[in-house]
């Protein structure tokens, strides 16, 4: 009789593979496109900014008569932010720590920080739901409000920024004797949904350009899907979404438009990110608890309301799932 | 393993709708002392309860006083205590057919059991009699419930007696309405304007509360079929690129502003605004850009001398700040629902209008089965 491993079988049946598996996460677009500033210690709960506003061209002539005109009074605009603190945390008691085979306190320790990290990007987005203003999609052909995004929308949004005179974050790229490609304008960031990227891809030969066709890709973000217009696309699956609320009952995607210094992120110095652990000798009379955990302080703020806008969109056609 | 659990405690007089409690943690257990019910027993009232996490949310176990009156133990098995954990926006309740809705002002909308109740954000989707009448314009827009006619109709602060607007009946096929669970969790922000009257000063009313302040710097996003489009921040006409705002001067109350801009002149509002135009219809907006304060807000009676900011009617669960600031408001707690016990329709959970609520909330961490 031959021996196999029904009646000898292996005393420990399995062994952990080498690596873990990734954690599905989304790409975290908002901190990349806000402005970054620190509010110092000892500063109050509320973080103040101040714009100037512009002063009356003099463009009419003084004339002969040696009467100087009128004095203008300066003004300037202040913007408010109250510091938030936030923070989540993992109690491991040392049975765990000891007797598990892989390192929880590595991999812990790795999933307290992304989700620190998310929570930053998170706040933000819905931050920037709720203090932008919004333009609905106008340009698309399924009848809803709003519609899908049309290769009007991008113009008119591009054209309202532009009146506003808010500042793109990237200059153009220079188009190159490369087959496919094409030169790329100076552009602002818009924040998107993964979600529209099959909306994008109708767009080509309409204006949209994929990012694999710019003369060059060294300047692409990692997110960037592509271009249309002065546009530079970046896509996300964390990207703010109402399901279901739209005129005809079509998710509502928000397509959030960033100018420079539009949104200013405002850390707390000396308080940002910080990942803690405490040793079980800091629990109980028999020190039996580790804890893993992570805080930080945050505040944001619209610094420039005139260089973002929401441009507000449904799909073409339902998902595939 | 009490190193770990959190206990908190607290009172507040019923207003006789669901009143949430902010905590610094979500419980698994609450207990609640009427103390007013406590005091003066008397049919229908509900001087304890009690809920637990394995419950489910909206339950409770409730003492209960019958017609002698001697008490007795029920149920309330709907809008009893919940917990809630408002940190993500965008999250809607559930999505209910709309029946009916009245071309009036305001409009009232006839929804089987709604369950909601004035101050709830809701809104809506479909809003067609037929494919080119109804009043799909008002999608989009969240709205603040302004009044409860029952348990089936609610109304909100919208003109629907308008040329353009028509009645809806005979429960419409896509017309729907949902709660918006989670408002407010950053203010002050992009409000909606439902109606604006010119003047020396310019009064706005906005669909859902605005929860801005005295002093906070506003800018409008008008488009020009809905008028009054010279109070847009841009273009300026005098010194081309410079933003023109305003500034708001008084708070009526929760949905009403006057603002500093004399809009004498400038062109009527207008809402009544054709369906024919609505795919791609933008929606006219007034949103915070700044203040010029530089307090924090007015202690009140019983409030801590440097008081949270106030966000629609409640304060953050976070310290002080300059009024008009952007602040977080994300939150957490329970909430106590103004449910009926299951053989009782006359009891209240939430208990009647100025009675004294003695609250208990725990998160224990140790609980069997896990």
């Amino acid at each position: 009789m031959i021996t196999n491993t029904g009646n000898l079988g292996p005393m420990i049946l399995q062994s952990l593979a080498p690596a873990m598996l990734y954690v599905p996460t989304p790409t975290m677009n908002y901190i990349t496109v806000a402005d970054k500033i620190s509010m110092p210690a000892n500063g109050g709960t509320t973080c103040r900014f101040m714009r100037p506003r512009a002063l009356t061209p003099p463009t009419v002539q003084l004339g002969n008569s040696g009467i100087d005109p009128a004095a203008q009074v300066p003004q300037r605009d202040i913007i408010d932010a109250q510091m938030a603190f936030f923070g989540t945390g993992c109690i491991l008691n040392e049975q765990v720590i000891l007797q598990d085979q892989e390192g929880v306190l590595a991999w812990v320790s790795e999933r307290l920080a992304v989700s620190m990290r998310q929570a930053e990007d998170l706040i933000l987005r819905d931050y920037v739901v709720s203090a932008a203003s919004q333009i609905n999609a106008g340009g698309g052909s399924n009848g809803d409000n709003p519609t899908n995004l049309g290769i009007s929308d991008f113009s008119l949004v591009s054209t309202t920024l532009d009146t506003n005179n808010a500042f793109k974050f990237m200059s153009g790229i220079e188009g190159t004797l490369k087959f496919g490609t094409g030169p790329v304008r100076s552009a602002y960031f818009v924040l998107s949904s993964t979600e529209l990227q099959s909306d994008f891809d109708g767009l080509v030969g309409q204006g949209f350009k994929s990012s694999w066709d710019y003369p060059s890709t060294s300047s692409a973000l990692p997110s960037e899907y592509g271009s249309i217009f002065n546009a530079r696309i970046l896509t996300s699956s964390e990207a703010p979404v109402a399901r279901g609320a739209s005129a005809n009952g079509q998710d509502v995607y928000y397509n959030t438009w960033f100018g420079k210094q539009a949104l200013t992120h405002i850390n707390q110095d000396g308080y940002s990110m910080k990942l803690i652990y405490r040793d079980p000798m800091y629990s109980g009379m028999l020190a039996q608890n580790a804890t893993l955990s992570v805080k930080f302080a945050q505040s944001q703020a619209l610094t420039q309301d005139t260089g973002i806008r929401n441009l507000l969109c449904t799909r073409l056609a339902s998902l595939g799932v | 393993m009490t190193e770990y659990s959190r206990g908190a405690k607290g009172s507040f007089v019923s207003t006789g709708a669901q009143k949430p409690v902010y905590l610094p943690f979500v419980p698994n257990l609450v207990k609640l002392l009427n103390y007013t019910a406590s005091a003066t027993p008397a049919q229908s009232g509900i001087p304890r309860a009690y809920w637990d996490a394995n419950m489910g949310q909206g339950f409770s176990i409730v003492d209960l006083y019958n017609a002698t009156p001697a008490l007795i133990t029920d149920s309330v098995d709907v809008n009893g205590i919940s917990t809630f954990s408002a940190g993500l926006s965008l999250q809607y309740g559930a999505t209910k057919q709309i029946i009916g809705a009245t071309k009036a002002d305001p409009i009232v909308f006839n929804v089987t059991a709604h369950g909601y109740s004035v101050g709830d954000i809701v809104i809506f989707e479909g809003l067609y009699q037929s494919a080119t009448t109804g009043m799909p314009q008002i999608s989009g827009m969240p709205f603040v419930i302004t009044a409860v006619d029952d348990a089936n109709n609610f109304s909100i602060n919208w003109n629907g007696n308008q040329s353009n607007y028509t009645a809806l009946s005979g429960s419409p096929t896509g017309a729907f309405v949902k709660k918006v669970l989670y408002p407010f969790l950053y203010v002050p922000g992009v409000s909606f304007i439902e109606a604006i009257t010119t003047g020396t000063t310019t009064t706005i009313v906005t669909t859902a509360p605005h929860n801005m302040v005295v002093g906070q710097e506003v800018a409008f996003r008008i488009t020009n079929p809905w008028g009054t489009y010279q109070l847009n921040s841009l273009p300026n006409v005098a010194l081309p690129g410079s933003p023109i705002y305003g500034y708001i001067v008084s708070v009526t109350n929760s949905t009403t502003v006057v603002v500093n801009i004399n809009s004498t002149g400038y062109t009527a509002y207008n809402s009544n605004q054709p369906v024919a135009s609505l795919a791609g219809m933008q929606l006219p907006q007034m949103l915070a850009v700044g203040d010029v304060n530089t307090g924090g807000a007015l202690i009140t009676a019983g409030s801590d001398l440097y008081p949270s900011p106030l966000v629609n009617g409640v304060r953050t669960i976070n310290g002080p700040a300059i009024n008009g600031a952007f602040i977080n408001n994300t939150r957490q707690g329970f909430i106590v629902g103004a449910g009926t016990a299951v053989g009782d329709a006359g009891s209240v959970l939430v208990g009647a209008a100025s009675d004294v609520i003695y609250w208990e909330a725990y998160f224990i961490e140790y609980t069997s089965p896990y």
